[in-house]
């Protein structure tokens, strides 16, 4: 017993010790960071984390942000979660006790809903990188949604769908929360403009090794639109084995995939012909865009999708509200985002978003991208 | 009818793919008794070689498989000499958190090299074959090709070959091998490198129809483990069995009832005959 006391004494002081080390860093800001860095999900989870590293990057070797009169440099602590809430909330408590950070960036709803039981009482604020809407619904005042959230594309994709391809409805999305809760809210939009769902055979595109079985089952039916959608790799192979199964029709494809991704694996945008989804970051050609595309191949030698883009801005946003409001207090952050959204340079907005709405969503003007002729076209959302 | 003969094409892929990696674990534990989790680690590795061979030195595609086979055969070869050689006298869970080690570094070192983007490799088997409405790409029948060929000639070594045969001695009696003379040493770093080469090959014939990522070994190796419990440990007909009744149940309960159960279809029929068999279908001893 007494040399557990001892070795717990020890912990103690080990861990105050590490406290008090990082608190008296003076001249640095931790943002943290929560999400799978390894696993089957590490790929996007390094996509969301680059972006961020790219703003704290930037930040940081143009001498950092000026706080209360002191040049203060920005810290992305990242710790990997693999996809799991109990160990998100873990990551988040270990972030801000032994980093003190004001920010934790999370990447996925599950985490997120763990880390808003004791964010207010903890004091952090939750940048939340997920569309789903219940995110804000629930009156977390110290939760900020980055993307859209997906209940918006409802309408203008099955109208598109509708209008172009035809009225049956084959789905075959993925199995996991999110797109089950996707899949559920295209099946009641679709019945409600009259179109007929013929068949239904969700899909495990995380842990299938092969999707060709779930494909014919859904091409059975003979339908002419078919809802795909998980991570952009898995839903290329879905769409590639549709079309060889013989299927002309068009998609219908889930936000989490983006277009440009998924022609890659399925062959090239001819494959995706009569497809509706959300705009690719590629296929943005104002000058914010763009730039934000270059510097960030030159960085990582590879093409960003949105998560880098998204989470870039949003880090680029806080630090403005910090450094506009002297402040590192996340309540404090928190009311002064709105107006940092407004004021921070226009080269540090891949996306147009100007302003956060009261429940904590990021306005931005959502369109939707359809391909055809083999080429993305870009159509504002009604 | 058509729809019938698909989901025969579609499980005779998977069997191929599920038999192929079962083998070479099955291979490993009938001879050293060792449930080699990084077996899955090492069929990854192998895709992952062909990718390095296909797409960065542009090779041709048999010559990336064969290169990719030769390298993971030497790695298993590596495993064996550095990591379960030196544990042969230790209790066996020593083996098993040994195992579970190569497989995270060998993750983590893929993963520290390539990243962890999903990859595509294409193969120069690209065609669709269409017989009046049942459609068979190319590079899913070379699966099922290849995956025959190389079961047979994995059979006609150890059966015909004076080298097979002494796999077979040490898999049927350990001391009975010893006795008659038979280098226990050379045994296991052979069964190491033909159980990484088989990995390898059916990571090769299968990458092109799906994706490369450091993960993408989790797939096969619980579906591995399932079959040759199923099979029954250690036996080679008990693999190849075993890889095409999953990868039936896969197709046709995926098909025909939902793609959602499909895998507690494969697993549902796993508790079905383990209790009518609990050695397995195939118990030891029928090499």
């Amino acid at each position: 017993m007494k040399i557990v006391k001892k070795l717990g004494q020890a912990v103690a002081t080990a861990t105050l010790g590490m406290t008090i080390a990082t608190g008296a860093l003076a001249g640095e800001v931790t943002i943290g960071f929560t999400g799978p860095l390894s696993g089957g999900a590490a790929l996007y989870g390094e996509n969301t984390l680059s972006g961020l590293r790219m703003a704290a990057d930037e930040i940081n070797a143009a001498g950092g942000f000026d706080l209360n009169g002191e040049k203060t440099t920005i810290n992305v602590v990242a710790l990997d979660d693999r996809y799991s809430p109990a160990q998100a909330a873990t990551n988040a408590k270990r972030l801000k006790q032994e980093n003190n950070a004001p920010v934790i960036f999370v990447p996925h709803s599950g985490g997120v809903f763990a880390l808003q039981e004791f964010n207010v009482k903890d004091d952090f604020l939750v940048m939340a990188y997920t569309s789903v809407p219940t995110v804000t619904k629930k009156g977390n005042p110290l939760t900020v949604r980055i993307p859209p959230t997906f209940d918006s594309y409802m309408d203008p994709f099955t109208s598109y769908a509708l209008e172009h391809e035809g009225k049956k409805l084959g789905m075959a999305g993925a199995t996991h929360e999110y797109a089950k809760i996707w899949a559920s809210m295209i099946k009641k939009e679709w019945l409600a403009k009259g179109g007929e769902v013929v068949s239904e055979n969700p899909m495990d595109y995380n842990k299938s090794a092969d999707f060709f079985t779930g494909v014919s089952r859904v091409l059975a039916e003979k339908p002419d639109v078919m809802f795909v959608g998980g991570a952009s790799e898995p839903t290329g192979l879905v769409v590639q084995q549709a079309r060889q199964m013989g299927f002309e029709g068009g998609f219908i494809i889930m936000d989490q995939a983006k277009i440009d991704e998924v022609s890659k694996v399925a062959g090239g945008l001819d494959m995706l012909n009569g497809a509706v989804g959300v705009v690719p970051l590629s296929a943005f050609q104002d000058e914010a865009a763009q730039s934000f595309i270059k510097r960030y191949q030159e960085k990582f030698d590879r093409t960003p999708g949105s998560e880098a883009a998204y989470n870039y801005l949003a880090l680029n946003a806080i630090v403005t509200a910090m450094d506009e409001t002297e402040s590192t207090d996340p309540k404090t952050i928190r009311a002064a985002l709105g107006d940092a959204l407004k004021s921070m340079p226009a080269m540090k907005r891949p996306y147009d978003v100007t302003d956060v709405t009261e429940d904590g969503g990021f306005v931005s003007t959502p369109d939707m991208a359809v391909v055809e002729d083999g080429k993305i076209k870009m159509v504002p959302m009604q | 009818m058509n729809l019938f003969f698909q989901q025969i094409i579609n499980g005779l892929t998977l069997g191929s793919i599920y038999g192929l990696v079962a083998l070479g674990l099955t291979l490993v534990y009938g001879i050293l008794h060792i449930p080699n989790f990084a077996h899955g680690a090492l069929y990854m590795v192998g895709a992952f070689m062909s990718y390095f061979f296909m797409v960065d030195l542009g090779v041709h595609y048999w010559v990336a498989m064969a290169g990719s086979a030769a390298v993971v055969a030497i790695l298993g070869i590596l495993c064996e000499r550095l990591v379960f050689h030196p544990l042969r006298n230790s209790p066996p869970i020593h083996d098993k958190i040994a195992a579970i080690g190569v497989l995270l570094f060998l993750e983590a070192t893929i993963q520290m090299f390539w990243g962890s983007d999903f990859r595509r490799m294409s193969s120069p088997f690209t065609g669709i074959m269409n017989f009046d409405g049942l459609i068979i790409p190319e590079q899913r029948l070379l699966i099922i090709v290849g995956a025959f060929t190389l079961v047979i000639g994995l059979q006609l070594f150890l059966r015909k070959t004076m080298t097979g045969a002494t796999i077979i001695a040490m898999a049927q009696s350990r001391e009975g091998a010893f006795l008659v003379g038979i280098d226990s040493n050379r045994v296991a770093m052979m069964t190491f490198g033909i159980s990484g080469a088989l990995a390898a090959v059916a990571a090769s014939l299968y990458a092109p129809i799906n994706l490369v990522y450091p993960a993408m070994g989790h797939l096969v190796i619980m579906k591995a483990f399932v079959i040759i419990i199923l099979g029954g440990m250690g036996s080679v007909p008990g693999a190849i069995v075993g890889g095409m009744i999953i990868g039936f149940a896969e197709a046709f309960g995926g098909f025909y009832i939902s793609t959602a159960y499909k895998d507690i279809i494969a697993f549902g029929l796993l508790v079905l005959i383990l209790s009518a068999r609990p050695q397995g279908l195939f118990a030891k001893g029928a090499h």
